[in-house]
């Protein structure tokens, strides 16, 4: 007999003593180990253009709203190999952080620019606005949000021509694994688009690894 | 001319007229004892020479015969007895063992103050040492005696009572018992005395509420006012001992009662008072160290307020200008490896100081010839490679890292051992593919040769070191570990006697299958040694953690070909000849960890991927035993990740058509 599912409710609005402070649910698709790949689409009014971008995380600490990995350019221009960096993420929990910024150039009018870009957003606009989503509850949401910042090349040196100044805003989709994101810097073309889908390396299924720090 | 020595000034003649004393008795005795204790105060190997030719019965046989003796010799007696057992254990057994204790407490009732004062100063000497007899509080003599030490106004005593109740005071009965018996009380009066009042008091103070919550909140926290004003007025004495001790009694009523010393304020002054008397060269600078690292120890709140203290850069000052004591060097490692516990900002000022000067010393340390300093020099990077931004750098794969750290796996000590793995452990995830140092280093033959040992610890601890070492590895080291662990040990470790080795053996396993799609074949070699013995324990084990990893396996290999998909379906579905029908995968299902749930269901959506031949009859078969059911009573599971799972998983089933009509 099918049963029919309950698809996820909108996020609600907490209320009593904790307003937002209910931790996120783990997704397997976002754990150590993952690998995703896409395109980063780098047009400018002169050109099209895109890279082709691996993603793999290394970390992820839901209780400290943490995430990291590296992300990898295959067709740069001005580089002989492709460009690997490692970056740190925060994930929107409304617990340690919020759907804004509060740094890196980012006023909360830009955060509002660049969130709304994914449908998803769109039930917490309202409240985000309010008070840039504190007091949403996230937990049985099926979709992340986060903003991963570059750090550091790993492979190449800070000369190489290339910058990681800005940030992007990434939507995370738990039900597969798929992201969308849009890089932000002043300096740079606006709202280039990351698309990202989980890899497998050639297995008809998911594999997973971990390892355990001390 | 000078002329020879006489024998009268060697030990041997001493000893003689010491033995013509004890017999003879008059002015001799005095004389005498008074020779013998000028020569043996503060010089251990005089103490040991006289001690070995049987000095200390001789004085102990002048003290037993008191009565008949001067007060003055009995004082010398008691101060030389005092002196064997200064510092000395081998002082105080021979001291015991010539029966002077009964002729020292009974020095205590004597009507000269001097001899009080000798008697109580031995008896002191006595139990500062762990050979002194236990002192048992339970009889009520003892108690009375103890309270009457401390209600004299003689230092002495006072610091006897303390010396004995530092002692033997260990348990939360004793502790409680002396609450109850009103030296708590004793002891918070004497507060408010003389220094060495106060220090003996503060002492023994400590001794007494040590990890005990209920004797605190009897007797001290912030509810009682004078006492713990009086103990954060002391935090400001002119003595940094009586400070430190102050610093000491506030940071163990915060450890057991956390609730206690909440203020941030007192907080931040207590670690700056240490941070303070770190400079004291001598006891007082080492205890403090012990005493700061203790303090923040299990909490970031605290870890926070240390590093924007400054703790770092002052300890890293510390390490680069003197060569330390090897106390003192383990004391330093172990604040810094607490700091570095949690917070990424304290790892960051060590990694990117100029020429990773501090690294560079905490990696020497892995090479000390003290037991303590390498186990802390381990702790400290290991705690500090708790970050995976650094590993993810290659910050930590170095020879001069690696190196030493593998040169530990040999030591004798299992606790160095245990620390190196552990070590170990976090720097082999590294995430920049240099994984082949540590292999080139010989590193995997030892951690495999570990991962036999004896000892459970150290198993579990190899088995972990492996596992991480595995992790995204390529696939030419990979072979290579395979090859040094072989499919028959990793089998063993499967069905380890400790459930925590064989969840790290599973782990290790789906790191080994995980990658490209060719490494599931590890677990088909030797006719799939390793996949039963996988199939085997999700059958039979019990505890989650162990069949989340093994289910995980299962997963592995069922993302791999058709023929490794039927595999696993042999594995989890019930044997024909079996009269049980039901399958292990619904137990799984139906587990309370969400994430054995996740792990099973996501065994079923490699299982069910339609594109695969077999398919259609999987789907069949994983019906029949009522696992298909089973994911549509899961359709709506609490675990978010767990019902996406589901949906999907459902969602393939469906593709061969519903078969629930």
């Amino acid at each position: 007999m099918p049963v029919r599912m309950v698809e996820s409710p909108a996020p609600s609005t907490s209320s009593g003593a904790n307003p937002g402070q209910t931790s996120l649910q783990p997704c397997s698709l976002l754990s150590v180990g993952q690998t995703f790949s896409g395109t980063q689409n780098v047009s400018s009014p002169q050109k099209e253009e895109a890279w082709r971008v691996n993603v793999r995380i290394q970390g992820c600490d839901l209780n400290h709203g943490y995430v990291c990995g590296t992300m990898e350019a295959l067709n740069v221009p001005m580089a002989d190999t492709p460009v690997v960096t490692f970056w740190e993420g925060e994930i929107v929990d409304t617990k340690n952080y919020t759907f804004f910024t509060n740094k890196w150039k980012a006023t909360p009018e830009v955060d509002i620019d660049h969130w709304t870009k994914f449908s998803s957003f769109s039930p917490l606009l309202s409240q985000v606005e309010v008070d840039g989503g504190k007091s949403l509850d996230l937990s049985n949401y099926q979709y992340l949000f986060m903003r991963w910042k570059e750090q550091y090349f790993v492979n190449v040196g800070a000369d190489c021509g290339l910058t990681i100044a800005g940030f992007y805003y990434v939507c995370f989709s738990c039900v597969d694994g798929s992201i969308n994101g849009y890089y932000y810097d002043p300096n740079s073309s606006p709202f280039q688009k990351l698309e990202l889908k989980t890899t497998n390396e050639g297995r008809s299924g998911f594999s997973f690894s971990s390892y355990e720090l001390q | 001319m000078p002329g020879s020595a006489s024998s009268i000034h060697r030990p041997e003649g001493l000893i003689e007229r010491l033995r013509s004393a004890a017999a003879d008795g008059g002015d001799a005795k005095l004389k005498v004892l008074r020779e013998l204790k000028n020569q043996i105060i503060g010089n251990r190997t005089k103490k040991l020479s006289y001690i070995k030719l049987g000095a200390v019965p001789f004085v102990v046989s002048i003290l037993s015969s008191a009565s008949s003796t001067s007060d003055s010799v009995i004082v010398q007696c008691a101060a030389t007895i005092g002196s064997f057992a200064c510092g000395v254990d081998s002082g105080v057994k021979a001291v015991l063992d010539a029966g002077a204790f009964p002729h020292l407490v009974n020095l205590l009732s004597h009507s000269n103050e001097k001899v009080v004062d000798a008697g109580a100063r031995a008896l002191k000497m006595i139990y500062q040492s762990k050979m002194a007899p236990k002192y048992d509080f339970f009889q009520e003599k003892n108690m009375k005696f103890l309270l009457s030490l401390l209600d004299k106004n003689n230092e002495n005593l006072i610091g006897l009572g303390a010396s004995i109740i530092i002692h033997s005071c260990e348990t939360n009965d004793e502790q409680k018992m002396l609450g109850d018996a009103g030296i708590l009380k004793r002891l918070i009066n004497l507060l408010e005395g003389t220094t060495s009042q106060r220090d003996a008091s503060l002492e023994s103070f400590a001794t007494i509420i040590k990890e005990n919550p209920q004797v605190i909140s009897e007797f001290v926290g912030p509810e009682n006012g004078r006492t713990w004003g009086t103990l954060i007025e002391l935090t400001k004495d002119r003595y940094p001992r009586t400070r430190l001790l102050a610093c000491m009694c506030l940071i163990l009523i915060k450890n057991a009662v956390p609730s206690y010393l909440q203020s941030v304020g007192i907080r931040t002054k207590l670690i700056l008072i240490l941070l303070e008397l770190i400079d004291d060269s001598g006891q007082v600078g080492d205890e403090a160290l012990f005493t700061l690292s203790s303090f923040i120890s299990d909490e970031e709140g605290l870890q926070k307020l240390a590093f924007e203290a400054n703790t770092i850069r002052k300890l890293c000052d510390h390490m680069q200008k003197e060569l330390l004591q090897p106390k003192r060097l383990e004391g330093m490692l172990m604040i810094l490896a607490n700091l570095c516990s949690n917070l990424e900002c304290c790892r960051s000022v060590l990694l990117q100081s100029p020429k990773l000067q501090t690294i560079k010393i905490i990696t020497d340390a892995l090479s000390h010839t003290t037991v303590e300093v390498c186990v802390a020099a381990c702790i400290c990077l290991k705690n500090i490679s708790r970050s995976v931004k650094y590993l993810s750098a290659g910050h930590f794969m170095t020879e001069a890292i690696i190196v030493p750290l593998i040169q530990l796996l040999y030591d004798t000590s299992t606790s160095v051992q245990v620390a190196a793995l552990h070590t170990i452990s976090n720097l082999v995830v590294d995430f920049t593919m240099h994984k082949f140092i540590f292999v080139q280093n010989g590193g995997v033959k030892h951690l495999v040769e570990l991962s036999k040992s004896m000892d459970s610890r150290v198993r579990l601890s190899a088995v972990r070191a492996l596992r991480n070492l595995m992790f995204l590895v390529d696939s030419r080291c990979k072979e290579g570990i395979f090859l040094e662990l072989r499919a028959l040990s990793l089998t063993s470790l499967v069905s380890d006697p400790s459930a925590c080795v064989q969840e790290q053996a599973l782990g290790l396993i789906c790191n080994l299958i995980n990658g490209p799609v060719d490494s599931i074949d590890y677990v088909f070699t030797e006719d799939a040694l390793l996949l039963n013995a996988v199939g085997r324990q999700l059958w039979s084990a019990s505890k989650p953690e162990v069949l989340i990893q093994g289910m995980y396996v299962m997963c592995n290999v069922a993302s791999g070909k058709e023929f490794q998909r039927e595999a696993v379906m042999r594995q989890i579905l019930p044997e024909a000849s079996n009269n049980d029908t039901r399958s292990i995968m619904v137990t799984m299902l139906q587990s309370d960890v969400a994430q054995l749930r996740t792990a099973a269901v996501w065994t079923i959506v490699n299982l069910t991927v339609p594109t695969g031949a077999g398919a259609l009859a999987r789907v069949v078969k994983l019906r029949n035993v009522g696992i298909v059911s089973q994911l549509k009573n899961m359709a709506n599971d609490p675990c978010m990740d767990v019902k996406l799972r589901v949906r999907t998983a459902l969602g393939q089933t469906m593709v061969f058509g519903d078969f629930s009509t």
